[in-house]
């Protein structure tokens, strides 16, 4: 099939699934899955402006709460997959604290810290800690020794051990860890903002579920799927980017 | 001549569950500054294991590995060491291997005198054409010839190759083995040399060590007194290649043979 064959067909069997939503709820089921009509009239109204600070509140979280649990994580990857010893030391602690299903401490954090956003990127940066740091560390663990001592007898000294073998070897490993991690800091955010909160799209959920709010409901999900493909489509743009060099091997 | 390389009863023993193999019984060696011995025997024979002790990379179980006189701790960053495994960078393009050493600190290269040299190593080794092409892209041949290049490029002392030419084919090992002898009496490099290919070691070597098989010990040593420099294309129809070639097998082939019945 050409490309334009394929779309074609994604696209028919989209609207297909649509009509098919929109016939269920016509016939009666409307109360259980709403309908595709009212769902968009939904999302309409809130783009006309009441979305914005919720969408703002969970991306900010989201944006932050990774940003700053990556960085920490690669940090702490790269360090470790290169310091055998303290790894020892201090693997069986941190898988303990991994052990631990991290969302079960949202409501700790919310006791901690308040209903405000610091909660939900703690509880973000913490998921995606964890996720960064074994991909990292495995990554730096796995280098090539024999590339280790080329630099080596070259004369590199150990930051540029770093800089060009052990940085860049890792680069694949925590490309994948961002890819695994995207989802479940979107999942970290929600089910933080499902707990308590005052904004946020996980409030719009809990808000709409309340009130049988179907319309409502569909509409958040539907934002939330589209912030997934949007964040999944970013990473695999990233990988290309940075790991163009594997194209050869896959 | 001075001395360079020093091996003074080095022996080699591996643990490996609980087994102890001795892959080197106590070797002597000297290597003069400048010289180019190549060692030759059957697989297994403890060969590369001294290329990895003199590069600092593997301690001796016994003896001593001299350089310059001085005991060998840690990397020794007065060779330059080709592995039998090429080391090249996957993300790094062909032309950016080569220039990595030029790129450290201890002898920073200014970008234009780096792009010339980097441009003259590989058309050196042929690699024209392939310079933007990552390791991935490369045959076997070329990534070895690859990290010639890189070996080459920042002009070490001493030399240290294990089996640098296996995988490229017959014509194209001549060209190679006649740009090495050129650039190492060039830059009066010492180079210890390991190879399983008789007709190499004979045409390069000022001297040829001939090791026996598992464990290691060095068999016989002989002075190669062909005249330099050589003629790689035509040294193998010279009568006294031919002499040479038959004595040196003979006090191979024993080994070679058993080696092989042993794999």
């Amino acid at each position: 099939m050409t490309p334009r064959q394929t779309l074609a067909w994604q696209v028919a069997l989209g609207l297909l699934l649509m009509a098919l939503w929109e016939a269920l709820g016509q016939l009666g089921a409307v109360n259980y899955v709403s309908r595709p009509s009212l769902v968009a009239a939904k999302l309409a109204l809130w783009f006309g402006g009441t979305v914005y600070q919720h969408l703002g509140t969970t991306l900010i979280e989201l944006i932050l709460g990774m940003g700053i649990g990556s960085s920490l994580g690669i940090v702490a990857g790269l360090f470790l997959g290169r310091a055998p010893v303290a790894a020892v030391v201090l693997r069986p602690l941190i898988v303990a604290l991994y052990s631990v299903p991290l969302v079960a401490l949202a409501p700790l954090f919310i006791m901690f810290l308040g209903l405000g956003v610091l909660p939900k990127i703690v509880l973000v940066g913490l998921v995606t800690f964890f996720l960064l740091f074994f991909n990292t560390f495995a990554g730096a663990e796995r280098i090539d020794e024999d590339q280790v001592h080329a630099l080596e007898l070259m004369g590199a000294s150990r930051g540029e051990i770093f800089r060009k073998v052990v940085a860049p070897g890792t680069a694949v490993w925590i490309v994948g860890g961002l890819k695994i991690a995207l989802p479940y800091a979107l999942v970290a955010t929600i089910t933080g903002e499902l707990l308590a909160t005052r904004a946020g799209l996980g409030f719009l959920l809990s808000q709409a579920s309340e009130r049988f709010d179907m319309a409502g409901l569909y509409a958040v999900l539907f934002i939330l799927m589209t912030i997934g493909l949007l964040l999944s489509e970013a990473s695999a743009r990233l990988e290309t980017h940075l790991l163009h060099w594997r194209q050869g091997h896959d | 001549m001075t001395e360079k390389i020093r091996l003074e009863a080095v022996t080699k023993l591996f643990n490996t569950r609980g087994t102890t193999t001795v892959a080197l019984k106590p070797v002597d060696l000297s290597v003069r500054d400048n010289e180019f011995v190549a060692l030759v025997g059957p697989s297994g024979c403890g060969k590369s294991t001294i290329l990895n002790m003199v590069a600092g990379l593997m301690p001796a179980s016994g003896g001593r590995v001299l350089y310059d006189g001085a005991p060998v701790a840690g990397a020794n960053r007065r060779v330059g060491y080709m592995t039998q495994k090429d080391t090249l960078l996957p993300w790094r393009s062909t032309a950016d291997n080569i220039r990595l050493a030029l790129e450290l600190k201890c002898r920073r290269t200014a970008k234009s005198e780096a792009d010339d040299r980097v441009a003259q190593m590989i058309d050196l080794v042929g690699l024209k054409g392939f310079e933007k092409h990552f390791p991935a892209e490369l045959s076997g041949g070329m990534r070895k010839r690859a990290a010639l290049a890189r070996t080459l490029i920042y002009e070490p002392e001493t030399l240290l190759m294990d089996e640098p030419f296996g995988a490229l084919d017959a014509q194209l090992k001549l060209v190679m083995l006649d740009q090495l002898q050129r650039l190492t009496q060039d830059r009066r490099m010492t180079v210890l040399f390991v190879t399983h290919d008789l007709a190499e070691a004979i045409t390069l070597a000022d001297r040829i060590v001939i090791f026996s098989g598992r464990p290691g010990r060095i068999r016989s040593i002989h002075d190669i007194a062909l005249p330099r420099p050589r003629d790689v294309y035509k040294a193998r129809f010279d009568p006294d290649f031919a002499h040479l070639h038959a004595t040196l097998w003979d006090e191979m082939k024993d080994d070679v043979i058993a080696a092989g019945a042993r794999a």
